[in-house]
This record gives structure tokens, C-alpha cells and sequence, in this order.
């Protein structure tokens, strides 16, 4: 008896003060406090980067001086410097694939220039394709090995020219294959390190060009361009993947120059760059909270047949497009671009969909001129560098809505017949804003709404206003209540209730706050994200897949942060792990730093919110953007509580990352959601015709192509660490049953 | 003192894990409830809490009355999910699914408890 009365009380207590746990990982209430004195003091002018001469900061955990040398191993080929052209020196562009694919073919990243994701092909249809098998498999050989942190994601789509498929592994392997077998033409290992990969080991894809300076039949007249990891801009020959020798130094450019100070992983590249005529644009991903100074997030430009350093678009020196020389670097801390940008050949622009200033929680330290074209779409000209427009998405962001999308250009209905040239940008906050892509000017009403300003933080306030895209639906719920959580039981729903009211929230545009979490929704995850939508010009229906997914924040104060070990990535005591971007942050150089978890209950790992937590919508953009269909995506089978799969076959809908293809076929390809199947879906009625089960996560971008006279397609089952489903290096391509006979 | 615990068969020792599973769920619910109250949420899991830790002692002191506590609170759950998120399958499951499993656990013990009851009243009368 005694005993059972001495486990009761133990198993007593712990269930009881379980509630009291609610925050446990969180600074208790109160803790907040002024900032310590060694950051620097906002009210002053103290909003621009370090010089040379600035003493170091004396935090426990410090970045570098922007100033120091770059460590050993982010040059990783030891590449010399690039030399510099005048842009209008750069050849005329030799009309280009992805200007106009073969029917069968899938030339760019979202199919074509127009990033449509739109495959004309039709001979699979909703009532042959539950005979969809696979045709074969390929492994790209990039996976965790052991002792190695699981930071795969590979996001890859390989495109499809002619007789090739040319895909890039997670780590930037180049390779070719047989579209018809999987067998491999050739590959091109470029030997990247495990210390390279930032936050994610992806590759979405490659770039194929075609040179207008090398004649037909000569090595490197069709080449395949590719950013990688570690910061190189590569050309190798589309026929033999042998690097190109007259593109920068035998094949490769270093954009490491002109960084100044940094690690390996803490800038990377991970879209495959656009070349608008003739000037291959990147852009690049900068770890998220790591410092206000970190490393900047300048568009450049060079020369798609040479390499040559043509253009840097670089927000705090508006002015200078030129490469910095000596000792200098391009502005720190600018807001970085780590989507896949569009390219429009016709009117000059690439269209860019930039993030956040560096240090996202936190907004006091930045410049007007980053306050303008952070969370944005800016149109650059390709001949100088210099924004044509602007159509901020956010302003003075400090809820990481950085734009994950591509743009998708399109034509839309004018009001006089005519049609006008549109641009469809989906953002994190589910507003999807439509634009003219001349102007910059909303096509559809955008509407400047109140919202919660100034905040709580000191010298940090909020913008009064927000933009919505009131003529598109929203790609949201609406603000959460208490009554949405959720749970397997009353007890679970019990927790989440108490960390919901124990936030601060006030709907979307929640001010950070110090003192406790707040609520952030949408979260970081999206609305959409870097799946993109895919547009079907003839049926005018626009697809969207996207989360419905909070997320629980905290600023902490420098002196918390230290004790959680914050520290930036370039700190000399960082270990991998001790924080990154998308989670807690150190935020060095500001009065803080950020602890961000989802919106969950930590000891089963569900949502708090209730179901569904991703969805899929049919918009139909020709009249009046009406939603056609809607429902959720994404089956409870490999989701649980404690990460266990159920087995069920309910369609709770559960987060999602990777985007969709449609086909003249009249269907929806799509993986993207953490059940790990692909499935095909009517485009008119939404019904789900087809499924299959991935050997890993589905978070790719499918897409599909004819070879032999038959259709097939294909998706990278890569997984991702983030959203924990299992990591595969497989490439996994469908057709229907041959019927040769 | 004779040992009112002596010859428990198993139906009795399960009803008293019961009993233990209510207490402890209706603490959960009490101090849970509390803070929830506090913070300026629903007042339901402090009230049901308060309902379940009479109806898990009473089943532990192997009294009927507990039991019907408890399908008392599980008539105020089903009333106060219906109030609040209506007839909304995906909703009512953490609110009445679990709880409408542990009710037919209670029913089944509702005949245990009666004959602990009698037994107790037998020796009463001895």
C-alpha cells in the first residue's frame, strides 16, 4: 500500500505541475529588464555597421569585426578574384530554351522564364493516372553521414533539355541522366564540405544556357550554370559536364569576394541563378539570427558566358555597383534573397523576392534604406543594377516574412481586352499580392490596413500600417482563438490553452515582446513558402498549397541569450547546433536575441492549433479570383503524437513545403506535405485521383516531361530536417505502364 | 484492524487504478484550470477538475456515488464542447473522445462499486 500511495503522489505530482511547465524553455516573466549596456543604445545613430577602427564588442559571445579575414575554407576552390565588365559590353543572348521549351521538355526551374510550372503534356489524365508506376529511381549519393547532423533538405527539381535530365544533388553534385532510365550520362562532383552546408543542404536546381560566343557542336555552346553551398557560381559543358574554361577561372567564379568577414555555412546559395539577357543574376541565403552585422545580402550580376563581375545591387550603397576593392565589403547586414528570382528577358528586370535586414527579431539598427526593400519584390535592371520598382510585402518586418516564393509571371485580363503583363507573388503571410510587372503597381486592390503599432520595445516601433491583397483569397485562417487548440486529449488541449493565453497576441502583426512569448500567425513557415504556385494559362486556375502553422516567439535579453549560448555562427567558441537560423538566435549586436520554437506542445510535438495545418487551393484567376476548390493537404499517416506515425488515412492536412505542377492533363502533381506521398489532383474539381508513397519526404517541387514518347514525372523524395521526414537521396520518376506491344 | 483492502480481486484492483486516473486527470484539470482561469481563459477545466477529483476519491473509497460523479462531469463536458465549438467532429475529438473512453471504463466499474458498497454494508451490520 505504501508503495502504491508514494507512486501515486510521484505520478501526481508530475502530471500536475505540467501546466506550470508550459514555458519552461522560455524566460520566465519578468526577466526582461533593461538590455545590457554593451550593445549598442538605439536612440543614439548607431544604426550603421562597425568601421574598422570600432572597438570589438564586448558581449560574452561576439562575432568578428566585419574587417577580419574571411576563415579558411569559405573561398572554397581558392578561386583568384573575378575581374569586372561594363554591362553593356555583354554579348547579345542567344535566344534560350527556357525562352520556349519543347512541348516535352522542362527547361527552368518553374518549367519556363514564366516560372508557371505549367507542362502542356496530356497523356496522363484523371482517369489514367492511378496507373501511374515508377519507371525508375535515381540516387543522387547525398545523404548524412554518420556523425553528422541531419541538415538535409534537397529540394532539388531537375530540369529537362533535349535528350537530358539535369539535376543537382543536395551537396551540388551536377549530373545528367537518361530521362528515359535514370542511367547516368555523366556527373560532375565539385567536392563540397560538410562545413558548407548553412542551415539546409539543398540544390532546387540548375540553369541551363545556351551560349551565343561558342558555336553549335563546340564544347560549352549548351551549358548548365549552377550556384552552390559554398558560394561558387559553376559552368560545366551540357554535353560532357566538364567545366567550361572560358567561364571565370576554368569554369568558376568565387562570390565570396567582397563579403568580408565569414564562415563557411553562414552565406550559401541554393536557387538556381536566372539569366536575363545574358547577365546571370544570384543572390544568396544568409543564416537567420545569427548577427546585426552579417555578412551582406547583395544581388550581383555577371556575365553568363565569361563570368565576369558586371553589377552589385548593394542597399546601403545605392549608388556604387561596383565590386569593393581593398579591405572593403559590400554593407553588412542588408536584407538577403535566398528565393528563386524570375528573369524577364523582355522588359529587362529580374524580379527579386528579398527577406529580412539581418538580426529579424529586431528592427532599431536598420537603415532607411533597408526599411524600403526588406520583405519585398524589387525589379532590378539587368544593365545597371539599379531597382526600377519596389512592392514591399511587409513593412519593417520583424516576423522572419521574408518571401520564400518565386514570382510567377502571367498575363491578366485588362479592363479594356487587352491583357496586361502580371506578376503573381505569394508571400509567408498568405497575401498574395498580383502586380504589373512594368510598374510595380497593384492590379489588384492592395489595401494599407491598421495594425498593432508601436509595440513594446524600446526605440523599435512598429509600422501603423500593413499591405493586404484584399482581391486575392487569403491563404489563411482567421486570427486563432482559445477554443482552436487542440490535442489528443483534454489534458494536452488543457497545456496548449494555458501557452496560448499565457502569450501575447493580438492577431496577425503581434509586436515582438521581452517580457513573455508571443504568437506568431502566420508563422514563419507560411502562407506560402519556397513551393511557389503553378499557374495554368489556359484554364486561368492558379494553385496554391500552403501551412497553417504559428509560431511561438521570445526576445530574450543579451544577458539571457548568453546564458542560453546564443551565439552567431562566426563566434570562435559556435558549435553546429548551438543555434541557427529558423530557431533560437543570438542576434549579436543588438539589445537581443530571439528563442523561437513552433507553436506546440514540446512534450508530444503536436500543433496546438487545431487541423488542418496545410491546405491546397484552385483560384481562378480569369474570374474574378474566386476559389474553385480548397482543401486540406496531406494525410495523419506518418504524423502523431511523439513523432509516431498513426497510420491513418485521414486528410488532416499537415504542413507542407515544396510546390506543384499542372498539366494540360487537367492535373495537380504534388508532394510537398509531411505524409510522404506524391499525389495527382484534379485541377477542376480538386478530387485526389492518384497517390503513392515516397521513400522519403516529398518537399520538392515535382515536375514532369516527355522522353520516348511517353510522359513521366518526377519528384526528389529528399525529406527535411526541418519538417522531420526521412531523408532520402532519391530521385523518383512515374509514368504510366508502357504499352509497347 | 481488519484489512478492508484483504481480498480485492482484480475488478476491484482496476477500479481503484481508475479511481487513482481520475484524481490525478481532475489535479491536472484543478491547477491547470486555475492558471487557465487566472490568465483569463475558460473556467471549464477548473469546474470539471473540482467535479473529478470528488468523483476519482469516491471511486478510490470505493463508493457508486463516485462514478456517477464522473458520468455527471462527462454530461457538463459533452454540454459545455457542444456550446463552444458545436457539432464539429475534428473539435469535439480532444474534448469527449478521451473522456467518453474513461466513461465505459467507469460504467464497467459501476457493478464493482456497487458490491464494495454492499460488502462494506454487510460488515456494517455485523
Amino acid at each position: 500500500m505504501r508503495r502504491s500511495h508514494l507512486l501515486a503522489t510521484v505520478a501526481c505530482a508530475t502530471l500536475a505541475c505540467a501546466p506550470l511547465a508550459a514555458n519552461a524553455q522560455f524566460a520566465p516573466a519578468g526577466s526582461g529588464g533593461s538590455p545590457t549596456s554593451s550593445v549598442p543604445d538605439p536612440s543614439s545613430d548607431n544604426s550603421f555597421e562597425p568601421t574598422e577602427n570600432t572597438p570589438a564588442a564586448k558581449s560574452r559571445f561576439a562575432g568578428p569585426s566585419p574587417y577580419a579575414p574571411q576563415a579558411p575554407g569559405v573561398n572554397a576552390a581558392n578561386l583568384p578574384d573575378i575581374g569586372s565588365m561594363d554591362p553593356n559590353d555583354v554579348p547579345q543572348m542567344a535566344p534560350q530554351q527556357s525562352a520556349s521549351p519543347a512541348s516535352g521538355d522542362w527547361a527552368a526551374y518553374g518549367h519556363d522564364d514564366s516560372q508557371m510550372r505549367y507542362s502542356p503534356l496530356s497523356e496522363i489524365t484523371p482517369q489514367n493516372a492511378d496507373q501511374l508506376k515508377v519507371a525508375f529511381v535515381y540516387h543522387t549519393g547525398s545523404y548524412p553521414r554518420p556523425g553528422q547532423t541531419n541538415k538535409w533538405a534537397a529540394e532539388t527539381t531537375p530540369i529537362k533539355v533535349g535528350d537530358g535530365l539535369y539535376m543537382c544533388s543536395a551537396q551540388n553534385d551536377i549530373m545528367k541522366l537518361d530521362p528515359t532510365t535514370g542511367k547516368e550520362i555523366w556527373r560532375h562532383n565539385i567536392h563540397e564540405r560538410y562545413e558548407a552546408i548553412p542551415y539546409t543542404a539543398a540544390c532546387k536546381g540548375v540553369t541551363y544556357f545556351t551560349s551565343s560566343q561558342v558555336p553549335e557542336g563546340q564544347p560549352c555552346h549548351n551549358r548548365i550554370l549552377e550556384s552552390t553551398l559554398d558560394m561558387r557560381l559553376i559552368e560545366v559543358d551540357a554535353a560532357t559536364g566538364n567545366l567550361c574554361p572560358t567561364f571565370g577561372h576554368d569554369g568558376q567564379v568565387n562570390l565570396m569576394q567582397g563579403m568580408g568577414e565569414s564562415v563557411p555555412g553562414f552565406v550559401s546559395m541554393t536557387t538556381p541563378p536566372p539569366i536575363v539577357n545574358g547577365v546571370a543574376v544570384v543572390n544568396h541565403e544568409v543564416l537567420d539570427g545569427q548577427r546585426r552585422w552579417a555578412p551582406s545580402g547583395v544581388i550581383r550580376g555577371y556575365d553568363a558566358e565569361t563570368g565576369k563581375f558586371l553589377w552589385a545591387w548593394d542597399v546601403n550603397r545605392p549608388n556604387d555597383h561596383s565590386q569593393p576593392t581593398g579591405n572593403n565589403h559590400y554593407s553588412r547586414g542588408t536584407p538577403n534573397s535566398w528565393a528563386a528570382m524570375t528573369g524577364d528577358n523582355a522588359l529587362g528586370l529580374v524580379y527579386v523576392p528579398t527577406g529580412n535586414s539581418a538580426s529579424d527579431y529586431y528592427s532599431a539598427l536598420r537603415s532607411p534604406e533597408e526599411n524600403k526593400v526588406s520583405s519585398a519584390v524589387v525589379a532590378l535592371d539587368v544593365k545597371t543594377g539599379s531597382p526600377r520598382w519596389v512592392f514591399q510585402t511587409a513593412h519593417k518586418d520583424v516576423w522572419d516574412y521574408d518571401i520564400g516564393s518565386q514570382a510567377t509571371l502571367m498575363d491578366m485580363p485588362g479592363p479594356d481586352g487587352q491583357t496586361v503583363p502580371a506578376l503573381i507573388m505569394p508571400t509567408k503571410r498568405g497575401q498574395t499580392f498580383v502586380l504589373d510587372r512594368r510598374d510595380g503597381k497593384p492590379i489588384l486592390p492592395v489595401e494599407e490596413r491598421p495594425a498593432p503599432s508601436p509595440g513594446v520595445i524600446p526605440g523599435d516601433p512598429r509600422s501603423p500600417t500593413q499591405p493586404w491583397s484584399t482581391g486575392m483569397p487569403a491563404l489563411r485562417v482567421p486570427d486563432l482563438k482559445e477554443k482552436d487548440m487542440w490535442g489528443m486529449s483534454p489534458i494536452d488541449q488543457l497545456f496548449c490553452r494555458i501557452k496560448f493565453r499565457r502569450a501575447n497576441y493580438v492577431g496577425e502583426f503581434t509586436p515582438p515582446s521581452v517580457d513573455k512569448p508571443w504568437i506568431e500567425y502566420p508563422g514563419y513557415n507560411g502562407g506560402s513558402d519556397w513551393g511557389s504556385m503553378s499557374y495554368d494559362p489556359n484554364s486561368g486556375i492558379l494553385i496554391a498549397n500552403w501551412n497553417i502553422t504559428p509560431m511561438y516567439d521570445q526576445l530574450v535579453t543579451r544577458k539571457k541569450a548568453d546564458q542560453l549560448g546564443l551565439m552567431p555562427i562566426d563566434d570562435p567558441n559556435y558549435k553546429p547546433g548551438g543555434g541557427g537560423a529558423e530557431g533560437n538566435g543570438a542576434m549579436d549586436g543588438t539589445p537581443y536575441g530571439i528563442v523561437v520554437t513552433p507553436f506546440w506542445d514540446q512534450y508530444t510535438g503536436m500543433m496546438c492549433n487545431r487541423p488542418p495545418y496545410g491546405m491546397i487551393t484552385a483560384i481562378d484567376m480569369k474570374h474574378g479570383q474566386k476559389v474553385l476548390w480548397q482543401h486540406p493537404l496531406g494525410t495523419a499517416r506518418a504524423n502523431g503524437p511523439w513523432g509516431l506515425p498513426t497510420g491513418l488515412p485521414w486528410e488532416i492536412g499537415t504542413p507542407n513545403n515544396g510546390g506543384s505542377v499542372v498539366t494540360a492533363g487537367g492535373l495537380v502533381f504534388i508532394g510537398a506535405a509531411t505524409d510522404n506521398q506524391i499525389r495527382a489532383i484534379d485541377e477542376h474539381t480538386g478530387k485526389v485521383v492518384w497517390s503513392a508513397v515516397l521513400p522519403g519526404g516529398g518537399q520538392a517541387n515535382p515536375m514532369t516531361y516527355e522522353a520516348n514518347g511517353h510522359q513521366y514525372v518526377a519528384i526528389m523524395a529528399g525529406g527535411h530536417h526541418f519538417m522531420m521526414t526521412p531523408v532520402s537521396d532519391q530521385l523518383v520518376v512515374y509514368a504510366l505502364p508502357d504499352h509497347k506491344g | 484492524m481488519p484489512n478492508t483492502y484483504g481480498n480485492r480481486t482484480l475488478t476491484e484492483w482496476l477500479t481503484l487504478v481508475l479511481g487513482v486516473v481520475i484524481v490525478l486527470v481532475g489535479l491536472f484539470f484543478v491547477i491547470g484550470g486555475a492558471q487557465l482561469a487566472m490568465l483569463g481563459g475558460s473556467v471549464y477545466y477548473l469546474i470539471c477538475g473540482v467535479v473529478l477529483v470528488a468523483s476519482g476519491v469516491f471511486m478510490v473509497l470505493g463508493r457508486t456515488l463516485g462514478a456517477f460523479l464522473y458520468l455527471g462531469a462527462l454530461a457538463y463536458t459533452w454540454v459545455w464542447s457542444l456550446w463552444e465549438v458545436g457539432f464539429s467532429p475534428v473539435d469535439l475529438l480532444p474534448r469527449d473522445f478521451g473522456p467518453t473512453l474513461l466513461a465505459i471504463l467507469v460504467v464497467l466499474a459501476i457493478p464493482v462499486l456497487r458490491r464494495l458498497e454492499t460488502r462494506r454494508a454487510l460488515r456494517g451490520a455485523v
